[in-house]
């Protein structure tokens, strides 16, 4: 025993050692790696302009939040080669990363962070609305302005000023389902099930309440709990219910498990799945064939215009995957900057902020996006925004809906 | 109405199959062992991902997959035996408690950080087929799992009642002190019984893999309804607990269909509840004293 200890603990200082020179390392590198930077403004004059991305590349995000900085990262890189900031001089965009761990707490804790330990002109951020609404609480704060994907309408609703949401919102997507619906069938009778918690009682009280005006009938109206083992009962009531079309607000295994008992059960109807994970490349990756024909909604889509393709074929060419939604509008948005970095010609947030606010593009990729044109309302809201209807078709996710965006015709299954 | 009724009750019937497997898994433990383990469903989940990785790696099925998850986790559970069960043996409830408890955050954690909360699923020739009959269908990677569960439960009956090292097992449960008088050696009974719980809980993972998602959590839906299904069919009796997972297989399914998407568990603890109001130690326990 005394023989083990006597052989284990040099090993453990050597780890420890080991670990201290990799942290110094690291700590060294960056300091490398800024000290480089300011050397390198000082000598081509034009000093870089900050721009912030909080994404969380780790946690229960994780996923989506390393493609967010991965394709941040792209995007700073397409507007540094296209010659940066040409009113400043052709200054060029600096990114700083920051992970806020998928964690309210952290996102609060980095957004100041960031705002007080650098000089940033924007910022970007953070996937879950659940998160932005803590950056966008303290860019507020702090008049840096924020542009973000996430869909939550409360990010246009008290007052803010810095906050810039260039997407559809959440409140559009209820209304873009119906409307598929009617794509399949003149006389949509629609079925919803949800799972019984905040995120499915209201995604699909939204539906029931436009559905009249839509025209649809929703003929079944059914939460269940999450991580059930069967779908069978569910599913045997739906197709009691009669309906033409599915609508499932569900986590992802329980999708699986109603697709599969669908077609188990000779239940050949189309199911839309709304807004959420499932429109990543990892889930066709993960689900393969059950994923195929699955409807839903998305904000973005890397096919609706020749500028999203020409973006998409360059994350593909470095990630090997399609740039998934929410990753894309970060492009479209980080471009967004550009203009108005340019327009107020100076990296004072205060005027990028009102350049923001003054933002009127139709070409380019700043206008990428479904809509394919960015002007804000009062309340930080693209009057031009519109969600896509998105589809699955052999491993490529498919923009479908409206005839505008639509690269391809609704297959019905 | 009898069409529904039927379904519901096929339906109930081939998940309470694979709720048996893991019940029996935990009133096996508690039979022989006398600790109540709480990482079961964990096991299943790392049996899940046995099959997963075979499938997407090798290409092996997972049903066939069983016959690598169970001796794996076989193995697991006499170390788990060996070097942690044994050592909080005979120091009181919570020590023990703690021990399980802490092993299925743990595994949990672990799956989290190897494997990502990713949903992954296996694709099966099978997965998407089912057979009709009338206005039932069923649908055949349960069916398969179904079947197969239940000739393992039934391969255990006989290994307990015909085998030395069964009625060993069976002895230690009905009384410990009494069979280790008799010569039976508790190390080696404990470390087996372990042994076969878990390749049990091993043995569902790769059953259910053809049509359930795996997921670092995935067990705790399935742990549920089996320690009901243990506390229901008495503690530490096999054969009551897989009589008592069909029935709750069926009640769930049932309570599904006529209460509500969201309420299918209510059924199951009202059975529960009644049944522990009229028998207080389950269907199959002895009058209390």
């Amino acid at each position: 025993m005394a023989g083990s200890r006597g052989k284990s603990s040099p090993r453990r200082y050597t780890r420890r050692g080991f670990l201290t020179t990799a942290i110094r390392g690291a700590i060294a590198t960056g300091a490398l790696t800024a000290y480089g930077a300011t050397t390198r403004n000082v000598a081509a004059a034009p000093t870089a302009v900050n721009i912030g991305a909080l994404f969380p590349a780790t946690g229960g995000f994780a996923q989506f939040g390393q493609d967010c900085f991965n394709a941040a990262k792209l995007a700073v890189q397409m507007v540094n080669d296209r010659g940066g900031i040409k009113s400043l001089g052709g200054a060029k965009l600096n990114l700083i990363l920051s992970d806020v761990q998928s964690d309210t707490t952290v996102t609060r804790t980095e957004t100041e962070r960031l705002i007080t330990s650098y000089k940033l002109s924007a910022l970007l951020g953070s996937y879950a609305s659940a998160l932005t609404l803590i950056a966008s609480e303290v860019a507020e704060r702090h008049k840096v302005p924020l542009l973000t994907g996430s869909s939550s309408d409360q990010l246009n609703q008290g007052g803010r000023k810095y906050t810039f949401t260039p997407f559809a919102r959440a409140s559009q997507f209820a209304k873009a389902q119906l409307q598929m619906a009617k794509l399949i069938s003149d006389k949509p009778k629609v079925a919803v099930v949800f799972e019984n918690t905040a995120f499915g009682t209201s995604t699909s009280s939204g539906v029931r309440e436009q559905a009249p005006g839509e025209g649809a009938d929703i003929v079944m109206f059914e939460p269940y709990s999450a991580g059930f083992t069967d779908a069978g009962p569910l599913v045997n009531k739906v197709k009691a219910s009669g309906a033409n079309v599915l609508f499932a607000v569900s986590y992802l295994n329980d999708l699986v498990l109603i697709v599969r008992t669908m077609k188990q059960m000779g239940l050949n109807i189309p199911l839309n799945g709304g807004s959420g994970g499932f429109l990543h490349p990892d889930f066709y990756k993960d689900t393969g064939k059950d994923a195929e024909g699955l409807l839903g909604v998305a904000h973005w889509n890397h096919d609706t215009s020749a500028d999203a393709k020409a973006v998409n074929a360059a994350y593909e060419k470095l990630y090997g995957k399609f740039i998934f939604e929410y990753a894309g509008g970060l492009v479209a948005q980080t471009f967004m900057i550009a203009d108005a970095l340019e327009r107020a010609a100076s990296p004072d947030p205060q005027k990028v902020r009102d350049a923001l606010a003054a933002l009127d593009v139709s070409k380019g990729f700043a206008a990428m996006g479904p809509g394919g044109k960015v002007k804000f309302d009062q309340t930080g809201k693209n009057i031009y925004g519109h969600p896509v209807g998105v589809q699955w078709q052999k491993g490529d996710l498919v923009s479908v809906f409206p005839k505008e965006d639509a690269r391809a015709p609704i297959v019905k299954s | 109405m009898a069409a529904v009724v039927a379904q519901a009750l096929v339906n109930g019937l081939l998940i309470g199959g694979i709720y048996a497997l893991v019940s029996i898994g935990v009133t096996l433990i508690f039979g022989v062992v006398k600790i109540v383990n709480f990482a079961q469903g964990e096991f299943v989940m790392i049996g899940m991902y046995i099959s997963y990785w075979l499938a997407a790696r090798v290409g092996l099925d997972p049903v066939a997959s069983l016959v690598v998850s169970m001796p794996v986790l076989f193995a697991v559970g006499v170390l788990l035996q060996r070097f942690l069960i044994r050592r909080v043996l005979g120091l009181g409830d919570m020590p023990q408690i703690f021990l399980t408890f802490a092993l299925s955050l743990l595994l949990i954690n672990l799956a989290l950080l190897l494997f990502t909360a990713d949903y992954r699923t296996v694709d099966t020739s099978y997965s998407e087929s089912a057979i009709h009959i009338g206005p039932v269908y069923v649908g055949v990677a349960r069916l398969i799992a179904f079947g197969l569960a239940m000739l393992l439960s039934g391969a255990l009956e006989v290994f307990l009642r015909a085998t030395d090292l069964g009625k060993a097992m069976r002895a230690a449960a009905q009384n410990r002190d009494v069979a280790m008088l008799m010569g039976v050696n508790p190390e080696h009974v404990f470390s087996m019984a372990v042994g076969l719980s878990l390749a049990l809980a091993g043995a569902a993972g790769s059953l259910i893999m053809p049509f359930y998602s795996v997921y670092p959590g995935v067990g705790q839906v399935f742990v549920l309804l089996a320690f009901v299904a243990v506390v229901l069919g008495t503690m530490g009796n096999v054969r009551g607990a897989l009589i008592a997972s069909l029935m709750m297989g069926m009640a769930e399914s049932l309570g599904i269909q006529f209460v509500g998407a969201d309420s299918g568990l209510i059924v199951v603890f009202a059975v529960l509840l009644l049944t522990l109001a009229i028998r207080p130690s389950g269907l199959f326990g002895r009058q209390t004293r």
